[in-house]
């Protein structure tokens, strides 16, 4: 018995077709409710980028676009300074997090002392500490220190913020290694450090990239902390220059939009970038 | 209780691409356990779903008793399945889970509870009846997955692999159970598997399939006996019946420097054929007359206890060759054995098309 | 190897919760600190401002369905797979990326008096609807929790889609065989696989309204009018850093952080339970 292009009768086509019609309706209809649901989310995006292109002129009154309020955005914040102590301060406070996370998680994950229980639920106990709760005495501790005029008292907070979710993180992800690749960098005679450094970290990156991506977001978009431990302005944040500029009720409306670009354009391109191993970090977390 | 129809049944995916199941006929009789066997990739589970209504059906029709179902929606179809993975919802109990269907049904509580116990009953799961899935060894899944479909007590059974994923022993006990409880529920039943032991050992009558086309549909004996073609010949039994490439003669057949006769054969003379033999019609002779034997160098001895099976090349080729013969009395590795073929069970193929003559 | 994380943690976080235990209890402006007592707290519960306070904090708890249904139902949708549902997936989660203090201003033009809503409303005809919302105490507040509940939309969507993802497509199959309907399977199949999900989700939107709004609030409303939209973080800094009442300020922040605990545990007791 062999095969023949009679096989593809006409039967089969008129099958076909009529399958394919029913899911191009119903394709469609859902791509049509997508596009709404779209359009409720990205309108901020429009809005903001229609109103940076206006004039305050324009804005109140009425139609037109014009590059006046970007142009005045210069005058009204220093957004390029702003731009790089975020910038600072981020890739700081991220850094420390990284280091402090992986170790610990590493260290609960793989190394087993009696001890350690008990600062694995300290450490993640601290997760529930609204930082609204601690921020007068943590003020109050780094004014003492005179960290406040310098990027640390803020780092420092950040971190320390950071830590317990990115430490909850790593430990599971670090549960999820498979020992005896551990156990055989142990009988290839390398230390614990070197099995850290060499082995663990390298198949840690999906959650590491997942670390960076949501503490930067949370860091770069932060206010209150920002607000207070930044004391010196030309330490400030982008996130506090604006909130500065908007809670000035004189503002310039079409100025602060071009502002908030300026501020949420370095999110948007990180989130574009490593939007795939979020994805992937998350499931992971969240399944067990 | 009720018939299964194939009617020329085929599953196409694109133009260009051969059809999963190609124009399928099967007439599956009422209470009948219909095995589908074939290797992976021959439509067998393709055939099964859309049995089901979980695949479609792009060309001909499938019946189930009189009703052309081939556009029904599976819930519509009265059947119960059992998956090869079971697919217990693992948030129910046992109890929920066998109940869920009927649930869905809207049959009455005091009704679901009375055919649940009873299932139970039969499957011997009523200490597990209030555990979730996975609180549940493997056996116990797959009879809970039985059990969801007994209790539906629907028009016709189908399994998918149901086995597969047993250890060895579980399997061969399980197969046994599953056999007869469905000849005592008498229930329609069609079961795929890619284990010929198991089809032979299960089926009323089994279909085999190879890349979507019914090679044979027979019983387990007719399979054994009189398979339609090369690759039916091969692919039921165990060890696999030997294959020997050969010219047909008046009367016989021509293989390997032996000569044999095959009555009942109908060839022209001077055919290219394929002789099938048994292991267990080859047997071990060192007085038959050389003109009915083959002469194997042994490769290796596989010693089974009350048999054994010789694993040779014949001499004068590179052919494998199986041979069965008394436990107790295997040659050794090495050795030089001469086998009569027997003539009484020979099947002879056509080389070109495979089809028996 | 994890004394480094511990250290962390404990001096910037630790050490200031008992600190800010112990500041609670004290009348204190930044300088001097005078112990009181207990009285702290009990003055503090007998301010009807703080109770006002608290009843926005429990007005917003009712936008939380919102913010879960809304997300389970577009999870739904994107999950379809429908073509492009990738592109979809990447736009409906980008506001996650933007600061509150973005949404924020944006969202101040959105509800005020002359602002986008009535611009939309009036372009579909119902410009008599016209709405001033965050001049009134209660829509304020309701405008607040529209904006949290549409800036939560893609955090949760992206949750409750990679749950989906995880789900083992043969019991839909075996459901459907079972003789359930589409909404049935959801139902009953789809749903109680994704509790786990649905839990990490109320969670992280419950912490996200009790300690993730100050920016929010900071830009679009003060916590005005008057304390329509004052949740108690924002009262926390409103009360230290406006009134200089840091003694206070500490009290307040550690109610709210017993309210946390609160939450985390029972949600803690809650998933072992269910296992």
């Amino acid at each position: 018995m062999t095969m023949s292009d009679l096989d593809y009768s006409a039967q089969v086509l008129t099958r076909h077709k009529r399958r394919s019609t029913r899911r191009i309706v119903r394709d469609g209809v859902l791509l049509v409710v997508m596009m709404l649901v779209a359009v409720v989310m990205l309108y901020p995006f429009y809005f903001m980028i229609n109103t940076s292109f206006k004039s305050n002129d324009q804005f109140l009154n009425g139609g037109g676009h014009s590059f006046a309020s970007w142009a005045k955005l210069n005058a009204n914040l220093p957004w390029a300074r702003e731009l790089l102590n975020s910038t600072i301060v981020c890739f700081s406070a991220i850094a420390l997090i990284l280091i402090v996370s992986t170790m610990a998680g590493f260290a609960f994950a793989k190394l087993h002392y009696r001890v350690q229980t008990f600062v694995f639920l300290g450490i993640v106990a601290a997760l529930l500490i609204p930082m609204q709760s601690i921020i007068i005495p943590a003020f109050v501790n780094l004014s003492r220190v005179h960290l406040l005029t310098s990027y640390w008292g803020a780092v420092l907070l950040y971190a320390a913020l950071g830590t317990p979710f990115a430490t909850f993180l790593m430990t599971a992800y670090f549960r999820g290694l498979p020992d005896d690749v551990i156990e055989a960098g142990i009988i290839d005679g390398l230390s614990y450090g070197s099995i850290f450094r060499r082995i663990a970290l390298p198949m840690a990156v999906p959650a590491i990239v997942t670390i960076v991506v949501l503490q930067f977001i949370q860091i770069w978009d932060d206010l209150l902390v920002g607000l207070l431990f930044l004391q010196n302005t030309d330490q400030r944040t982008i996130t506090v220059g604006l909130g500065v500029l908007a809670s000035g009720r004189t503002a310039d409306f079409p100025v602060l939009m071009a502002g908030s670009l300026v501020s949420a354009l370095p999110a948007i391109i990180v989130f574009l970038i490593f939007q795939r191993f979020l994805i992937n970090g998350l499931t992971a977390g969240i399944g067990k | 209780m009720a018939t299964v129809r194939f009617a020329k049944a085929s599953r196409i995916y694109a133009a260009n691409q051969a059809p999963a199941v190609n124009r399928l006929d099967l007439d599956i009789a009422d209470g009948e356990m219909c095995v589908l066997v074939g290797p992976s990739g021959s439509g067998k589970s393709t055939a099964l779903r859309m049995l089901a209504g979980l695949e479609p059906v792009d060309d001909g029709a499938i019946f189930i008793g009189e009703r052309d179902v081939t556009e029904v929606e599976p819930k519509r179809r009265d059947i119960a399945m059992v998956f090869q993975n079971y697919a217990l919802y693992p948030h129910m109990t046992v109890r929920d889970n066998m109940g869920f269907a009927l649930k869905m049904a809207g049959v009455s509580k005091p009704e679901i509870m009375r055919r649940v116990d009873e299932a139970a009953k039969l499957l011997e799961l009523e200490p597990y009846l209030d555990r979730r899935p996975k609180a549940l060894s493997g056996g116990q899944r797959q009879r809970v997955a039985m059990g969801r479909a007994i209790v539906r007590e629907p028009q016709v059974f189908l399994m998918d692999e149901p086995l597969s994923n047993l250890d060895a022993k579980l399997r061969v006990s399980t197969r046994t159970q599953i056999a007869s409880l469905q000849r005592r529920l008498g229930i329609t039943t069609v079961y795929v598997t890619h284990d010929q032991v198991e089809a032979m050992t299960m089926g009323d009558r089994v279909a085999v399939l190879k890349d979507g086309l019914l090679q044979q549909f027979d019983t387990p004996i007719g399979l054994y006996d009189r398979p339609a073609n090369l690759f039916v010949a091969g692919f039921i039994g165990s060890p696999a019946m030997n294959l020997l490439a050969g010219v047909s003669t008046s009367g016989g057949a021509n293989v390997l420097g032996a000569t044999v006769a095959t009555p009942g054969t109908q060839v022209a003379a001077d055919t290219r054929i394929v002789l099938g033999v048994r292991s267990e019609d080859l047997v071990v002779d060192s007085d038959a007359p050389d003109s009915e034997c083959l002469t194997l160098n042994v490769e290796l001895v596989e010693e089974l206890g009350s048999d054994a099976y010789i694993y040779g090349i014949a001499a004068g080729s590179d052919t494998r060759i199986v041979a069965r013969t008394a436990g107790r009395q295997a040659p050794a590795r090495g050795e030089r054995v001469r086998v009569r073929i027997r003539p009484e069970h020979l099947h002879v193929f056509d080389e070109a098309t495979g089809v028996r003559l | 190897m994890s004394i480094p994380a511990f250290a962390l943690v404990a001096f910037l976080l630790g050490i200031p919760i008992f600190q800010a235990v112990y500041y609670s209890f004290t009348d204190w402006n930044g300088i001097t600190a005078t112990w009181i007592g207990p009285s702290t707290y009990w003055t503090e519960f007998k301010d009807p401002q703080f109770w006002r306070v608290l009843e926005n904090n429990l007005l917003l708890l009712l936008a939380i369905p919102f913010a879960i249904l809304i997300p389970m139902a577009i999870a739904f949708l994107l999950n379809e797979r429908v073509p492009g549902w990738r592109f979809f997936r990447t736009v409906y989660f980008l506001p996650t990326a933007i600061s509150w203090v973005v949404i924020g201003s944006v969202a101040l033009r959105f509800f005020a008096a002359d602002g986008s809503l009535n611009h939309i409303l009036a372009s579909f005809g119902l410009g008599f609807i016209k709405t001033d919302m965050l001049s009134s105490e209660y829509q304020a507040l309701a405008a607040v929790a529209i904006t949290f509940v549409w800036s939560m939309i893609g955090t949760n969507t992206i949750i409750f889609l990679t749950g989906m993802a995880t789900l083992d497509p043969s019991l839909a199959e075996a459901a459907r065989v079972d003789g359930a309907s589409v909404p049935q399977i959801f139902v009953h199949i789809t749903l109680p696989q994704l509790k786990r999900f649905i839990q990490f989700a109320v969670i992280m939107t419950l912490i996200s309204a009790f300690t993730a709004l100050f920016s929010l609030i900071f830009v679009m409303t003060e916590g005005g009018p008057g304390f329509g939209t004052t949740t108690l973080e924002f009262f926390v800094y409103q009360t230290a850093f406006s009134h200089s009442l840091f003694g206070t300020g500490a009290m307040l922040g550690i109610i709210l952080f017993v309210i946390m605990a609160v939450i985390g545990l029972a949600q803690v007791r809650l998933l072992r339970s269910r296992d």
